[in-house]
């Protein structure tokens, strides 16, 4: 019986020791291959996860870029109208039949009219540059 | 796959904050247009079903109109919907960014009246065609 508990205690103490590691047997080695498993896996992870540079994706960064004047795009939806209305008869070129210079400008400012005939900001601007350059008086 | 299904979410969230920023946007400046005085109806933008049959590459799979509401207390003419309608198409910048967000029509009505006007997008802007597998 006593020598039953002796081998039991015996056994214990060797497991304990077995089992309890001291600092020295850290194995480092094994630490330094599972950081560098890890950073591997987290770089292959990282550029795999990273956004396609497609051109579908390009097409929709470049549009998510630009601004929207939303004020402009409400001011047109209600007074553009009477500013085309308005600008279309005082920039006609054919109030410049003499003066040569003057129905170019007309013409191009005209053009420009039409062209932008929804759009208030653009067409307040062509209305200053009729004033300079027509001497038209609204 | 799975950086393409990642990328898919992520998308999904990004595009669905940039689909309320811009009806937010929008209703502000329609908001503060009326309360100036500048415009003499208020307008209002949702989201709405849509139309399947409009859709494009970068069409949502659900909910892709954008509609337009002009609250006027009466009802709108034919040619009062379809000027609102061509100064929104009019603009390119923003009807490129409705289509990237996923929207592919757009509809236009008043507050009285059970009718409105409805485009399709895709028709106002020149989409590139796109290799998926690029």
């Amino acid at each position: 019986m006593k020598m039953n508990d002796s081998l039991t205690q015996s056994s214990i103490k060797v497991a304990k020791q077995a089992i309890i590691k001291t600092p020295d047997q850290i194995n480092w080695w094994m630490w330094l291959a599972l950081a560098e498993l890890g950073i591997i896996a987290f770089l292959i992870i990282k550029e795999q996860l990273k956004p396609k540079d497609t051109a579908k994706q390009r097409f929709k960064e470049e549009s998510l870029k630009q601004e929207i004047d939303f004020s402009n795009i409400i001011n047109s939806s209600f007074n553009s109208i009477q500013l085309y209305d308005e600008l279309k008869v005082k920039c006609h070129p054919d109030r410049f039949p003499t003066d040569m210079e003057k129905n170019s400008i007309a013409e191009n400012i005209f053009q420009e009219i039409s062209k932008n005939k929804n759009n208030v900001k653009r067409l307040l601007e062509l209305k200053e540059e009729a004033i300079q350059k027509l001497n038209i008086n609204f | 796959m799975l950086d393409n299904t990642w990328n898919n979410i992520l998308d999904w969230f990004r595009d669905r904050s940039e689909r309320a920023k811009l009806v937010r946007s929008f209703n502000e400046s329609a908001r503060t247009s009326f309360v100036a005085g500048i415009a003499p109806t208020l307008l209002k933008a949702s989201i709405s079903k849509g139309e399947s049959s409009y859709k494009h590459q970068f069409s949502n799979w659900l909910n892709t109109g954008f509609r337009i509401q002009a609250f006027t207390g009466r009802v709108l003419t034919k040619d009062e919907l379809i000027h609102i309608g061509k100064v929104i198409l009019d603009d390119d910048v923003l009807v490129r960014r409705l289509i990237v967000l996923g929207w592919d029509t757009l509809e236009i009505h008043g507050d009285a009246g059970n009718y409105g006007c409805r485009w399709q997008l895709k028709d106002y802007i020149p989409l590139p065609k796109f290799n998926e597998n690029e």
